[in-house]
């Protein structure tokens, strides 16, 4: 008798703690219910008396749908595209610790774009401003690599080696990373938004791409005479796909 | 009677070691690995072509799905302009033109911040409205969502990732449903290994075994977006013949594009690569062994009585470096048979 209870009370907990929830999607708001004609993530066909749309995502078929001269299409129409546009970063938070003199820290994170069967995409990356003190009196500068023929700028990386050579820059490894990162000792600074500067493509493809992943890692260097404080900046990434 | 009750001791200490390792197996199941914050998020549709007539509006329903951390959300429209040949785009750092986007979304609009919890997801209404009196002509916008960053209050130095995710809606306003087609080829070439000059006609030359880059450059001279429908054709001088067919991507008003063909080869292009199709995008690569003299034509539409344009290169292969191998080791061989003559 006390062998099945103790039997019928693991069998309780296990087949709680094993089973997954089921979730339902749920298409509406207090003002809206939108019905979709399959399950799908996004997919189904909407119509007014003004326009159609028919969807290529979560769809097997793709249509286009004209109705007075109108017509509005959705998603690749050529590509059937199931997964939708999806974009990762796995370290939101990037630590770079306290700070030393001539010891450069660096820190990483994974940049992944999800695109199904769908093609063309492009990250781009942009400072809100130079890593800075909270009351921006003290930055420090962003890199321009060892100097001299190895000076590198927001679209040109170049190595990255001397630990008298200061500032703060990002090398990129893995998928679909622009060419001029040859190795992980090349590096650019980050384009800065309050300079008015336009954000770099860190990530793109013109081919088809399927879980692309890159890393960027991250890398400061201060000199002696950098006052001490807690030095912090936002790094805006953008995944868009093509048009 | 003692050994009954030794028996029902041990049995006791077995079912409470079997319970405490089954308790130890679910604990190491169930929890969770502790991840550093995490940005993930997934929007659908990614792209929206509209031909619309002025004074009406649409109703679009996108779904946005948080796969990562629970975080605060904000959306917004802007307009964005091609960057370059290649697909990529540069967004506009504040709106502007005629067309008017609001959300039908009962507890948020454009501009304010909403919670989506990890694995949730929500459904953004967005209402594209083109006022009367509009000017016809294309307009180019980009829906993004972005993630508010989240500062640290420790005391060390750090840079926080904003992350924002787009997708891409394109208007074309028209009162009558006329589009302005007007394309051009503006480059149909292949990415030789050598070109030269011969009696006043270029020669592409590459070696048999090479793979064929190949460019496809649109023009768009109108006022609207086109798709090139159309295929790319390879014949050879023994009559044999391939086709690709061209994907219809949009080129937008007053732009170029490179236009991509399936099916093509891929090449692995490490970083120090210096293979043509790896210095820049191509079109199409054509693997296969080559011999003799090739033509390559395209031939494009861009829908229902568009006029067709066509383009047409060409190119030559010989076996060079089967040539090179073959008189290397014919030479090794007459050295060889000469040096055991002489001796």
């Amino acid at each position: 008798m006390f062998f099945k209870i103790i039997s019928l009370f693991i069998a309780i907990i296990l087949l709680f703690f094993i089973i997954k929830s089921v979730f339902a999607i749920n298409m509406e708001s207090p003002i809206f219910k939108i019905q979709y004609g399959e399950v799908g993530i996004a997919g189904g066909k909407k119509s007014s008396t003004n326009y159609n749309i028919s969807d290529t995502v979560g769809q097997t078929a793709a249509g286009q749908f004209n109705s007075n001269g109108y017509i509005v299409k959705a998603g690749f129409q050529y590509l059937y595209s199931i997964i939708p546009f999806r974009f990762s970063i796995s370290n939101t938070n990037i630590n770079f610790g306290t700070l030393v003199p001539n010891s450069p820290q660096t820190s990483t994170t994974n940049l992944t774009v999800s695109f199904g069967a769908a093609g063309q995409y492009q990250v781009t990356a942009i400072e809100e401003g130079k890593l800075r003190t909270f009351d921006e009196v003290n930055n420090i500068p962003d890199t321009q690599c060892d100097g001299g023929t190895n000076t590198c700028n927001e679209n040109l990386a170049k190595p990255w080696t001397l630990n008298s050579a200061y500032g703060f820059g990002y090398n990129m490894s893995g998928d679909d990373i622009p060419s001029d990162f040859i190795n992980n000792t090349y590096f650019r600074p980050f384009p800065n938004r309050l300079e008015n500067e336009s954000p770099s493509i860190i990530m793109t493809s013109t081919n088809v791409g399927k879980n692309r992943q890159s890393t960027m890692s991250f890398k400061v260097n201060i000199s002696p005479i950098q006052p001490a404080g807690k030095y912090q900046t936002i790094i805006n990434f953008v995944a868009t796909p093509s048009f | 009677m003692q050994n009954k009750n030794l028996k029902l001791k041990v049995k006791k200490i077995f079912i409470f070691i079997l319970f405490f390792l089954l308790l130890f197996i679910l604990f190491f199941y169930k929890t969770k690995k502790n991840y550093a914050q995490q940005f993930s998020l997934s929007l659908s549709p990614p792209l929206i072509e509209t031909i619309i007539k002025p004074g009406k509006s649409i109703l679009i329903a996108y779904t946005l799905i948080n796969y990562g951390d629970p975080t605060i959300l904000t959306a917004k429209v802007l307009p964005f302009e091609p960057k370059n040949n290649f697909g990529q785009i540069k967004i506009k750092e504040e709106f502007e033109g005629p067309i008017r986007f609001i959300l039908d979304n009962a507890n948020f609009n454009l501009g304010q911040d909403f919670f989506l919890k990890t694995n949730d997801r929500e459904q953004i209404l967005l209402r594209i409205r083109v006022p009367e009196k509009t000017p016809e002509g294309d307009y180019y916008y980009t829906l993004l969502v972005n993630s508010q960053p989240q500062l640290s209050q420790e005391e060390k130095s750090a840079s926080f990732a904003k992350a924002t995710i787009g997708s891409n809606i394109l208007i074309t306003v028209t009162q009558t449903g006329k589009i302005d087609i007007k394309p051009k080829i503006a480059i149909f070439d292949v990415l030789p290994r050598l070109r030269f000059s011969f009696l006043g006609k270029t020669i592409n030359f590459f070696d048999s075994t090479d793979l064929i880059p190949l460019v496809l450059i649109v023009e768009n001279k109108g006022n609207n977006l086109i798709k090139p429908e159309g295929n790319i054709i390879l014949k050879g001088n023994l009559n044999e013949k391939a086709e690709f067919i061209i994907l219809p991507q949009n080129i937008l008003s007053q732009s170029q594009r490179l236009v991509s063909a399936t099916p093509s080869a891929t090449i692995n292009c490490p970083s120090s690569s210096k293979i043509n199709a790896c210095k820049n995008p191509v079109s199409l690569i054509i693997s296969g062994f080559f011999l003799g003299f090739y033509q390559l034509s395209t031939s494009l539409v861009f829908g229902e009585n568009s006029p067709q344009i066509s383009a047409s290169t060409s190119f030559f292969a010989f076996p060079i470096k089967i040539f090179f191998a073959l008189i290397f080791i014919i030479l090794i061989t007459i050295f060889i048979i000469r040096k055991f003559k002489d001796e």
